[in-house]
């Protein structure tokens, strides 16, 4: 029987296959558990207020005009130049440099599609609302309310990509094409999706029940995933196939921007969801049905929201960093670290608390970064090639 | 079964409860009572999932007959003493029917949902528990 065994190994390992390695007990309650991080990718996104969302034309006209520096004040910075394809559509920086520099990091804009809530302080309610705002932040691209609408006037093969997109020449209100020129760009953001990952194999074959094709998923991401979704509960905030719930937590990462200057997170982001003429609540949502403004009709700002940053989506994490909101965390090993240790102070709870100090030996924190890490894409995602011409 | 046994008991031994319709539609939903309310609720779509916006069905009665007020929905985490991050708004259908939208339940685990009821002066706070995987 054990020759027999061997023979079967050695002849898988002769075939090219990864050599055997165990599985472990996976109760029906964790593959249940782990059933809920997929399927990837899912269905494509489609956002009810933005009426060129998932249009081919309104895709195109994003993609040229999330590479044009002529939309920023100076006309030498663009959105690609902080959300690089290369760099996982984030700037590897710890804050992000735009005229000036900035008081947070650069969010990668993968899977972005997906979300309600954008911003690390959730201040746009809709992908397209969150694109106005970079285009118009003296300290980011600083182009001006009526740039958009020049541009597209005076340029041929965008007012072309306009009309295709929008079915009408760019008009003369330079408020609406701001907001059409956002809508196009998120339409191109919206179909930035993350390939599958090691994980995703994983969790197919465990639900599947192919026990062989599961064992190929390294015994330390298996250990990993078991303490993710157990032990450390980090399920709670980073659930589903994004790794999110989408909402806003507080880990005890410290929000001083300056001595004396905090960063009041999702209680900042609030009012200026409430300020902005932009939110979906205004004129600009192309959604008649109602449907898509539930979450700001029913929003509510709590004392708690103060410190609060949104849960990023894990997807392609291990390949991003530094981490966190304002880039304090270099590296995933020093995220795990975090977790780790905590100190309970920094956390403001007084029921049983979501983040406490864990207390991970040097094996369990190191399993917990090979799953981390497996939720990258093997081999990375492929260069996006240059875009189409609009109008050919 | 043991449930609905009770709750034709009860509906049989008070009259006015014996007109309550618990039955929502689909043939679902959740039965919550004390000595004066019975109330029945139902979400909205069926199947309630973290971090997706969801709406509750809701009759409400009371023992008396006396027509019934739902004033405030809310819902909480006793365990991480935290509540929703958004606020339901209650709508009134008439005849003790009511529709609470704007719920939204962000992480799993067990949620407290609480419903403040009034007929006439006395006012009473229901309360049922969901646990959500
Ligand atoms: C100077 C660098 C810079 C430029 C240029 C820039 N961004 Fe960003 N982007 C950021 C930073 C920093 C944040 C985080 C902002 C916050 O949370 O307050 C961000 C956030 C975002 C988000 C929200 C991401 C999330 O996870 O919620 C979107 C969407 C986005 N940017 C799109 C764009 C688009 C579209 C453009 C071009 C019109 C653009 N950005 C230009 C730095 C930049
Ligand atoms: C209470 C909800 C919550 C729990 C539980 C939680 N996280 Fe987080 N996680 C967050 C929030 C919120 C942030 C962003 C914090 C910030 O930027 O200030 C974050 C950030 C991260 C990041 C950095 C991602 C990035 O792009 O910057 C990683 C990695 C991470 N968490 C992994 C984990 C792991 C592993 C666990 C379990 C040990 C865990 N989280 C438990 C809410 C949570």
């Amino acid at each position: 029987m054990i020759r027999f065994l061997l023979l079967v190994s050695m002849l898988a390992l002769w075939a090219g296959g990864a050599p055997a390695q165990p599985l472990l007990d996976w109760t029906a309650e964790e593959i249940r558990t782990v059933r809920q991080h997929g399927p990837w990718p899912p269905p494509p996104a489609r956002d009810p207020s933005n009426r060129v969302s998932g249009t081919p034309a309104g895709i195109a006209l994003g993609e040229h005009l999330f590479n044009d520096p002529r939309l920023s004040g100076d006309g030498r910075m663009s959105c690609a130049t902080c959300h690089q394809a290369g760099r996982e559509w984030s700037d590897g920086l710890a804050k992000g440099k735009g005229a000036v520099d900035l008081d947070r990091r650069t969010p990668s804009l993968w899977n972005i599609g997906y979300l309600h809530w954008f911003g690390w302080d959730g201040a746009g309610d809709s992908l397209w609302a969150q694109s106005i705002r970079p285009l118009l932040d003296p300290r980011e691209m600083n182009g001006g309310a009526a740039r958009p609408g020049e541009l597209l006037r005076s340029d041929r093969a965008l007012a072309c990509g306009y009309e295709k997109a929008f079915g009408e020449k760019p008009g003369p209100d330079d408020e609406r094409l701001l907001v059409d020129t956002a809508k196009a760009l998120a339409a191109f953001q919206a179909t930035l999706v993350s390939p599958r990952t090691p994980f995703d194999d994983f969790r197919d074959a465990l639900v599947a029940g192919d026990r062989e094709r599961a064992a190929r998923y390294p015994l330390a991401a298996q250990r990993g995933l078991k303490l993710f979704i157990g032990e450390a509960n980090c399920n709670l905030c980073h659930l589903g196939p994004r790794f999110t719930n989408g909402e806003f937590g507080d880990i005890g990462i410290p929000f001083f921007v300056r001595p004396g200057e905090v960063d009041p997170g999702r209680l900042g982001g609030l009012a200026r969801l409430a300020a902005s003429p932009f939110n979906l609540l205004g004129k600009y949502n192309d959604d008649a049905t109602g449907a898509s403004t539930r979450r700001t009709r029913h929003v509510q700002r709590q004392h708690s929201n103060f410190g609060e940053f949104r849960v990023p989506g894990l997807r392609q994490v291990g390949r991003g960093g530094p981490y966190m909101h304002n880039g304090s965390v270099p590296t995933l090993e020093d995220v795990v670290k975090h977790y780790s240790e905590v100190s309970p102070d920094r956390l403001h709870s007084d029921g049983t608390p979501l983040v406490r100090p864990l207390g991970l030996t040097t094996e369990q924190s190191a399993d917990l970064v090979a799953f981390l890490r497996s939720l990258d894409a093997d081999p990375p995602p492929a260069p996006a090639p240059a875009p189409k011409s609009l109008c050919p | 079964m043991r449930l609905a046994a009770a709750l034709l008991g009860l509906c049989l031994a008070t009259p006015a409860w014996a007109d309550c319709p618990l039955d929502l539609g689909r043939g679902m939903g959740w039965v919550v009572y004390s000595d004066h309310y019975l109330m029945a609720f139902r979400s909205d779509p069926a199947r309630i999932e973290v971090g997706e916006p969801f709406a509750l069905v809701l009759n409400v009665c009371t023992k008396s007959g006396a027509p019934a007020e739902l004033l405030a929905v809310d819902a909480q985490m006793p365990d991480h003493r935290h509540f929703m991050n958004y606020r339901a708004s209650i709508k009134s259908n008439g005849d003790g029917r009511f529709r609470a939208e704007g719920m939204l339940f962000h992480m799993p685990g067990r949620w407290e949902i609480t419903f403040d009821v009034r007929a006439g002066e006395e006012s009473e706070r229901l309360t049922h528990d969901i646990i959500l995987k």
